[in-house]
């Protein structure tokens, strides 16, 4: 319920209750003087025809004693009224009615109420000579009516309070609820729109004033800290940027600097690789035994420092080649990839099995180094088995898809895991698996790009299964 | 009483006479004692005036004298007003009966009832000197003429009274106007 229905209810329901118990007291209180108020009244009238049918009774005066009750109709609601002799004898009637009143006989003197009525005697006396009796009866429906007259004017007199209460509270809480309402706008305004400059306008010095002082307060403290963060994030970002544009200079340079590095470096290589072979084919007449040993050992040696440098131009390229994404099917792709390599693999028994793959959002020529990669890790690993058996899979997991290339080869101790992604690194000797050491770092930058996770997991001469990640949008 | 010392004569002559006229006297004397109903609604009546009427003060002796109640001539009324007295007071005033066979002896009055036919003068007399504050009370068709205060007077079988104010004025007692209202005023 809003502030100002509640105030306004607090206030009628006050008044009414106060005006309702009021009412109630003054009607019980006037209930109780008007029947006192009517005893007496008949009291009084008792003792004024008491008083004037003395000499009625004394003087055996029936017409006179008649005449002194027929004054009784100017009281409209004595209905009935009998004077008895000092025998106890009825000497005198009045009656408004026509049906024959039953009179009763003499009482004690007093009046009492009876059913809607008020009856009583009264002694007549003169002086101290007793001489009869008056009997007095009073209608109080008349006067009831009176009553019920004045509880309408009550019942109205509260209907037109209550108004009059309604209309003033209407006007009168609005010195408590407009600061409040202003207040609340505002905050609404504040919570809303975010905008923290807004200020709610203070009415009055009470809690309220108090109130919208703090409220503006913390308004400005806010605004205040807003500023600082905004400055503080603005430097932040601005610290970020000169670092990751430093960092991306260094990287450029680095990259550059191995670039050319390696792209010079095979130029010499070439020569020393061309003259070896020169020296094998033009002059193997004139080379013994050892010499031809000799030149054969720098061929090859050539020839592997060729392929390293081919990797490593292979590994700074890919730092600076951008991702083209597009969606591919990874089932068509990954097998795409197996039929190839297993063309040199046919005098094996090699067990090979593709699982569903889905279809994803990738670099094809970049993913398509990693599966080479892995795949042919796989087979050269498990060379040494009988029976060679290698699954490829994925699965679907919250926000991004997990491939895996499961063999049953050689594997590795996991102490050597963290050194497995790393440039150059290699856990099995040159002359047991060949190799540059720079096909996982490669997997590993490219799985890096598309913002995947790669890991391995391998037993000791029991197999190794590798995963790579790749979000899912 | 005459009629006592005749039965005292008769006493001597014969027992059975004497017995019969006992019998015939106790029914005359019954008769006399209880009074027509019309003499004992009077006898109430003028038991009454005594509270509607007041006297000067110098009409009593004391706060405790007793208020005169006085039958000059025959008694109609017998023991009846007697018994009907018994007790009643009028403003502290006890009442007393008093009976007198001529004007002369009539004295210290507050209220005298005249059975008899009296000239003005001998109503004068009364009403002079000790008897200033007398009310007179009669049945006499002409007593009012005479300066008489109440008289009584019959109606379809009613009793009801004729008030002369002068008379009462010149007496100087004061009726009750509830008294007078049932009353019908006359002057002389």
């Amino acid at each position: 319920m809003e502030i100002r229905k509640k105030l306004m209810m607090v206030i009628l329901l006050t008044c009414g209750a106060v005006l309702l118990l009021t009412s109630l007291t003054f009607a019980i209180s006037e209930f109780i003087t008007f029947r006192q108020t009517a005893k007496r009244q008949l009291a009084t009238l008792g003792e004024v025809i008491a008083a004037n049918s003395t000499a009625a009774l004394a003087f055996d005066s029936k017409e006179d004693a008649a005449e002194i009750l027929s004054a009784l109709k100017a009281e409209k609601h004595i209905v009935e009224a009998c004077l008895y002799d000092e025998n106890g004898n009825v000497f005198s009637l009045y009656q408004t009615g026509s049906a024959s009143p039953v009179f009763p006989a003499i009482g004690a003197e007093g009046y009492l109420f009876e059913d809607a009525h008020l009856v009583g005697f009264q002694k007549v006396f003169q002086d101290e000579k007793y001489l009869g009796m008056l009997y007095l009866k009073s209608d109080m429906n008349a006067m009831y009516d009176q009553l019920v007259v004045h509880g309408v004017i009550a019942s109205l007199a509260i209907i037109v309070s209550l108004l009059m209460a309604y209309l003033l509270s209407k006007k009168m809480q609005q010195s408590i609820s407009k600061p409040i309402l202003a207040l609340a706008e505002v905050a609404k305004i504040v919570s809303q729109q975010k905008d923290y400059s807004v200020r709610a306008t203070k009415v009055g010095q009470d809690e309220i004033g108090l109130l919208t002082d703090a409220f503006n307060q913390m308004l400005t403290q806010i605004q205040e800290q807003n500023i600082e963060i905004t400055s503080f994030n603005q430097k932040l970002e601005q610290s970020v940027q000169e670092r990751t544009n430093d960092l991306n200079r260094v990287n450029k340079e680095l990259e550059a600097f191995s670039y050319s590095v390696s792209h010079d470096l095979r130029a010499p290589l070439r020569s020393v690789n061309g003259y070896a072979q020169m020296l094998q084919e033009d002059h193997a007449d004139k080379l013994d035994k050892d010499g031809l040993r000799i030149t054969n050992v720098i061929i090859e040696s050539a020839k592997r420092m060729g392929k390293l440098i081919d990797d490593l131009l292979d590994f700074s390229r890919m730092g600076r080649q951008e991702i083209v994404k597009s969606t591919i099917n990874m089932d068509t792709f990954v097998k795409g990839v197996v039929d190839e390599l297993m063309e040199g693999e046919q005098e094996r028994h090699i067990n090979i099995v593709v699982h569903r793959l889905g279809v994803v959002s990738v670099d094809p020529n970049m993913i398509r180094q990693v599966w080479v990669n892995l795949i042919s890790n796989a087979l050269k690993y498990s060379r040494k088995k009988e029976n060679v058996y290698i699954e490829i899979g994925s699965t679907v997991q919250p926000g991004e898809i997990i491939y895996f290339v499961k063999d049953n080869g050689a594997g590795f101790n996991m102490d050597y895991a963290h050194k497995l992604f790393g440039v150059f690194q290699r856990l099995h000797k040159e002359s047991e698996f060949e190799g540059t050491g720079v096909g996982l770092a490669l997997s590993k930058r490219i799985i890096d790009r598309h913002r995947g996770r790669i890991w391995v997991d391998s037993k000791l001469n029991e197999g190794t299964t590798f995963f790579f990640s790749i979000p899912n949008q | 009483m005459p009629v006592l010392k005749h039965i005292a004569y008769i006493q001597l002559k014969s027992k059975v006479k004497f017995i019969v006229f006992v019998f015939v006297c106790s029914v005359l004397l019954s008769a006399q004692i209880q009074p027509s109903r019309e003499y004992q609604i009077k006898a109430v009546f003028i038991l009454n005036f005594a509270q509607f009427i007041e006297w000067p003060a110098d009409a009593f002796s004391s706060a405790k004298a007793p208020l005169v109640i006085g039958i000059l001539g025959k008694d109609p009324f017998g023991q009846f007003l007697q018994d009907a007295i018994q007790g009643e007071k009028s403003k502290g005033h006890p009442l007393q009966v008093k009976r007198f066979s001529q004007v002369s002896e009539v004295k210290q009055c507050h209220i005298l009832f005249i059975n008899q036919t009296k000239s003005d003068q001998e109503l004068d007399v009364i009403t002079s000197s000790d008897n200033q504050h007398v009310l007179t009370i009669s049945d006499a068709t002409d007593f009012i003429q005479q300066g008489g205060i109440v008289r009584f007077v019959t109606e379809n079988n009613k009793i009801r009274f004729q008030i002369n104010l002068n008379a009462a004025r010149q007496n100087e007692i004061t009726i009750s106007s509830k008294l007078l209202r049932l009353a019908e005023i006359v002057n002389n």
